[in-house]
């Protein structure tokens, strides 16, 4: 197939710049413009943590090398953030008064962390890890031998907390409703892949909940967070690890359904006909659990990626909506997850 | 750039808007603030033709902490004051260099009418809501290009007071309000620009240590032409407006009645030269500037200054030609009518600077040796070094001599005053209107020595104008040709003029250090040339290569006329000053040529 269309992809994350190489294969004459608010070009979430390991240039952390996007004639537009999408004249406007034109859209814009409501007026006290910018003024916060407290523990938080150990900093994580997120554990199992954490150097915080986050006082670390039972913690930084939640705001008003997410068929096609969505942003139909369901990880979100991008270029293809994802201990005897795997 | 394999300071900064934006004021406001920090610059503004007054305004920057002699073909920084403009100039930026640009736009802009839409994948993006800024502060969207100007010195961490005290000079004049809130908007972009994470490999580290005050001064070649002439004592200017030496005439019409001398926009160029060499004949040190089309018709005045035997200076700041050419762009293309261009044997003398101190040298010499040669002086220019700024050290004492015309000395009882007297040197003893008892013709038609027509001195007065030239060569305090670079015989000799020779120099040191042997040469006095140099550049070259700026090589053929020996030729015609990696590409083709040519003979 080849056309003259314009594909506009808003995000370039792991589903959205697989989504775009796939068109390209598709479709050698199309137009692609990828929209992304990243200064930089895709760099996996995953890869973050190797800022902590020595990794000094984000160059090296990049999922492509610049010259891979103009080899393949993909615009990426970064710096540049979505504020409304007009479907009904298809075309996406930029925050900096600037429309773009599509003739098919595929939404992957991913997911910022969440953080939940009590946390969120002591943002200014923790630090994300949302960017390669984050993980570097992360680092620099850092003493050596620092002491990092984690709040929830979901996998890209825990992924952190093995580097961060491995380098030589204390990790203390504070166990929320989201621990091993997206991973969904029994109780029973809980308690075996917590005993694993802590023999892996993470201090397990269990059953308190956290009521404040203070700046340290003078001469003790720079953060103290305080529990409901009147005590604490000091730590050297505190940063959430609470899941994620869909960057949507820009899609209400585009005439697709939205739940928690963009709701899509099996096909990664929303309520729009010229709109896919793709990645951590979507909730796609299961048949078998008749409702729409979350896929998180690595090697859904490429499959998302190549799969909206088949069927944006007229393809025909299903997502499996089989989940079989589950937490583990390797035989090295830590704990891992298919999300992890992404090396 | 690098010293003892760690990156020293080389940021280039381009900042491109339309007339109107204050793009050239805010590339003033970095120059000068950097080089007051004590950083090495170099900066080149192109602005449209002041007489339509709107169009592309680009300052280019070049902030080193080791000396450069040219500014890079691709900057590290681009900053757009209009997008419009800007974009055709994305390409220029480095890979990992960085784009600053206004993300909150006022209107709407079209579909692929933002840069954000146009950097290469290499390229990192900083937008920040410019206009905003200088709002928030100043009720006005008028200060922007302050705000760019504090944005960019937060975000490379230059030091504030520098800026402090440039925006405080260049306000001096103006209510103090004025300056309060200039660097109040210069503050709060500092501190946006001092909390944006960087991610652009642009170099700039801590000045090596911070100018004194006087110790340095920012000045373009065209600054440097005014600030020579003021200090040789130049006692009236005539000029008619021509891009690009418009700006000689502007500061001179400022300076010249601060000390209660005369400036006067003639009619037209004809005029300008005309009134010139009337005010040289009478004794006062004179000048006029323009560009090629203007010369074009000084050029019968020329021929009766050298006739006469005036001295006269004309500064030529070379543009795109023929005719009207290409009036904001740069060319060394006036070469030939410089040497050659009136009627008649017309020799005169042609200086050609090749940096913006030099222009200060050769406009000052320039009255001195046409007073002591009686004769017109071009000073050859070109947009790109009219234009250049520089971070230059003015001599401490003025180093131009007043009045250095051949005394007449005591005539005997009786002894006529022969204007046009032959003597050894055949440089005439000089006398002007007024003078008591030195009464004399002076005359455009071939005289005798007393000056009255007289064909049948033709010939020998012909030697007297040509051969009076000669001693030019060893004129004191001025440089006319130098020879950098490797000493002895040499694989590749580059031989340059004007402003192009700061990219030989940055090319030759690049093959230098590529281990080519090479040397350099310029030679800034191109007529009558300095031919023992060149000669001895000459035979230690295996190869020779004459860089410059035009289609025919007028350099290169007149180095070939003058020695018979060929020489490789390297000619643009951008309207762009050269490209360093061209001239290394031929030196090293050259290089390999003279290795190929060895290897063979030893087979």
């Amino acid at each position: 197939m080849s056309t003259h269309s314009h594909f506009v992809i808003i995000g370039s994350g792991g589903a959205g710049s697989e989504a775009a190489l796939i068109i390209r294969k598709r479709d050698p004459k199309c137009t692609i413009t990828q929209i992304t608010g990243s200064k930089l070009p895709f760099i996996s979430r995953y890869e973050l943590p190797r800022v902590f390991d020595g990794v000094d240039n984000w160059r090296d952390l990049l999922a492509h090398p610049p010259e891979f996007y103009d080899d393949n004639a993909i615009t990426v537009r970064r710096n540049s953030w979505v504020d409304h999408v007009d479907a009904k004249n298809k075309k996406v406007l930029l925050r900096h008064k600037e429309e773009v034109s599509y003739d098919k859209l595929l939404v992957a814009s991913g997911g910022g962390g969440y953080l939940p409501e009590g946390l969120r007026e002591f943002r200014p006290l923790m630090n994300g890890l949302g960017s390669y910018e984050d993980a570097v003024k992360m680092r620099q916060a850092l003493p050596s031998k620092g002491h990092v407290i984690m709040l929830g523990g979901d996998m890209t938080g825990l992924d952190l907390a093995r580097t961060l150990v491995a380098v030589g900093h204390k990790v203390t994580l504070v166990a929320g409703e989201q621990l091993f997120w997206p991973h969904e554990v029994e109780e029973k199992k809980e308690k075996k892949f917590v005993t694993v954490l802590e023999a892996m150097g993470v201090k397990v915080v269990l059953g308190k909940k956290v009521m404040a986050i203070r700046k340290g006082a003078k001469g003790e670390p720079a953060r103290r967070v305080v529990f409901d039972d009147g005590g604490g913690i000091n730590g050297d930084a505190v940063m959430p690890f609470c899941g994620l939640m869909p960057a949507l705001d820009f899609m209400i008003g585009a005439n697709v359904d939205i739940e928690r997410g963009l709701l899509v068929n099996p096909e990664l096609k929303t309520t729009n006909d010229s709109i896919w969505a793709a990645g951590d942003v979507c909730q796609i139909w299961s048949p078998e659990e008749n409702s729409y369901l979350f896929y998180y990880g690595w090697h859904h979100i490429k499959e998302m990626g190549e799969i909206a991008a088949i069927n944006m270029t007229g393809g025909k293809k299903k997502i499996s909506t089989y989940q079989d994802d589950h937490l583990y201990i390797n035989k090295q005897g830590d704990i891992d997850s298919p999300y992890w795997m992404y090396r | 750039m690098q010293r003892n394999g760690k990156k020293a300071t080389d940021l280039q900064i381009a900042i491109c808007g339309s007339a109107g934006d204050g793009t050239i004021a805010a590339g003033d406001m970095v120059k000068r603030a950097m080089a007051r920090a004590g950083y090495k610059v170099i900066a080149f503004d192109v602005y449209p033709p002041e007489i339509r007054g709107f169009g592309k305004c680009i300052s280019r920057v070049r902030v080193t902490s080791e000396q450069v002699f040219s500014l890079k073909p691709k900057s590290d920084v681009l900053i757009s004051l209009d997008d419009s403009h800007a974009i055709p100039h994305v390409g220029e930026v480095k890979d990992y260099g960085a784009v600053i640009y206004e993300d909150m736009p006022v209107t709407m802009v079209p579909e692929g009418g933002h840069i954000s839409g146009h950097l290469l994948s290499s390229h990192l993006p900083y937008g920040v809501p410019f206009r905003e800024l200088s709002e928030r502060v100043t009720s006005s969207a008028r200060s922007r290009n302050i705000a760019v100007v504090g944005y960019l010195a937060g975000l490379y961490g230059m030091p504030r007071d520098v800026f402090y005290a440039v925006i405080s000079d260049k306000f001096k004049t103006k209510p103090a309000v004025l300056t309060k809130m200039s660097i109040q908007t210069f503050d709060a972009a500092f501190e946006v620009g001092e909390n944006t994470f960087r991610l652009d490999e642009g170099v700039l580290k801590p000045p090596p240590k911070k100018a004194k005050h006087g110790e340095l001064v920012m000045m373009s070649g065209n600054g440097a032409i005014a600030k020579g002439c003021m200090d040789a004592g130049l006692d009236t200017f005539f000029g008619y407006p021509i891009t690009p030496a418009t700006t000689i005439m502007e500061r001179l019409a400022v300076d010249l009645p601060k000390q209660g001398k005369r400036m006067l926009q003639t009619e037209d160029e004809i005029s300008a030269i005309s009134a010139a060499i009337g005010a040289g004949y009478t004794g006062a040190r004179a000048a006029t500037a323009t560009s090629g089309p203007g010369f074009a018709l000084m050029s019968e005045m020329m021929g009766l200054g050298t006739m006469a035997e005036v001295p006269v200076v004309i500064f030529v700041s070379q543009r795109g030609g023929p005719s009207t050419g290409m009036p904001t762009k740069t060319e060394q293309s006036d070469l030939n009518i410089a040497v050659f261009g009136a009627a008649g044997d017309g020799q005169r003398i042609v200086l050609a600077p090749t940096n913006v101190e030099g222009c200060y040298k050769c406009a000052g010499k320039a009255f001195e040796i046409a007073e002591r040669y009686q004769t017109p002086v071009v000073v050859l220019l070109d947009l790109y070094l009219s234009n250049r700024y520089e971070a230059v050290a003015l001599p401490a004492k003025n180093p131009f001599a007043a009045n250095c015309s051949k005394p007449v000395g005591k005539l005997g009882k009786d002894q006529p005053y022969h204007r046009y007297a032959l003597t050894r040197d055949f440089i005439s003893p000089r006398a002007i209107p007024g003078d008591k008892g030195r009464r004399h013709a002076v005359t455009g038609l071939e005289h005798d020595e007393n000056g009255r027509p007289n064909d049948h001195t033709h010939e020998m007065m012909s030697r007297k104008r040509h051969e009076k030239l000669h001693s030019v060569v060893r004129y004191p305090g001025i440089t006319m040709s130098k020879r950098f670079g490797d000493k002895g015989k040499v694989d590749v000799a580059i031989i340059g003029w004007g402003s192009t020779f700061g990219e030989i120099l940055e090319a030759m040191i690049i093959a230098r250090d590529e281990g080519i042997r090479c040397a350099a040469m310029k030679v800034v006095l191109l007529s009558p040339l300095p031919m023992e140099p060149i000669n001895a550049l000459l035979a230690d070259a295996a190869e020779v290569l004459v860089p410059e700026l035009n289609y025919e090589g007028q350099f290169a053929n007149l180095l070939t006329g003058t020695t018979g020996r060929a020489v490789t030729r390297l000619n643009r015609v951008p309207g762009t000053p050269m490209h360093v990696e061209d001239i290394v590409d031929e030196i090293r083709r050259l290089a390999a040529k003279k290795k190929g040519r060895k290897a063979l003979a030893a087979e």
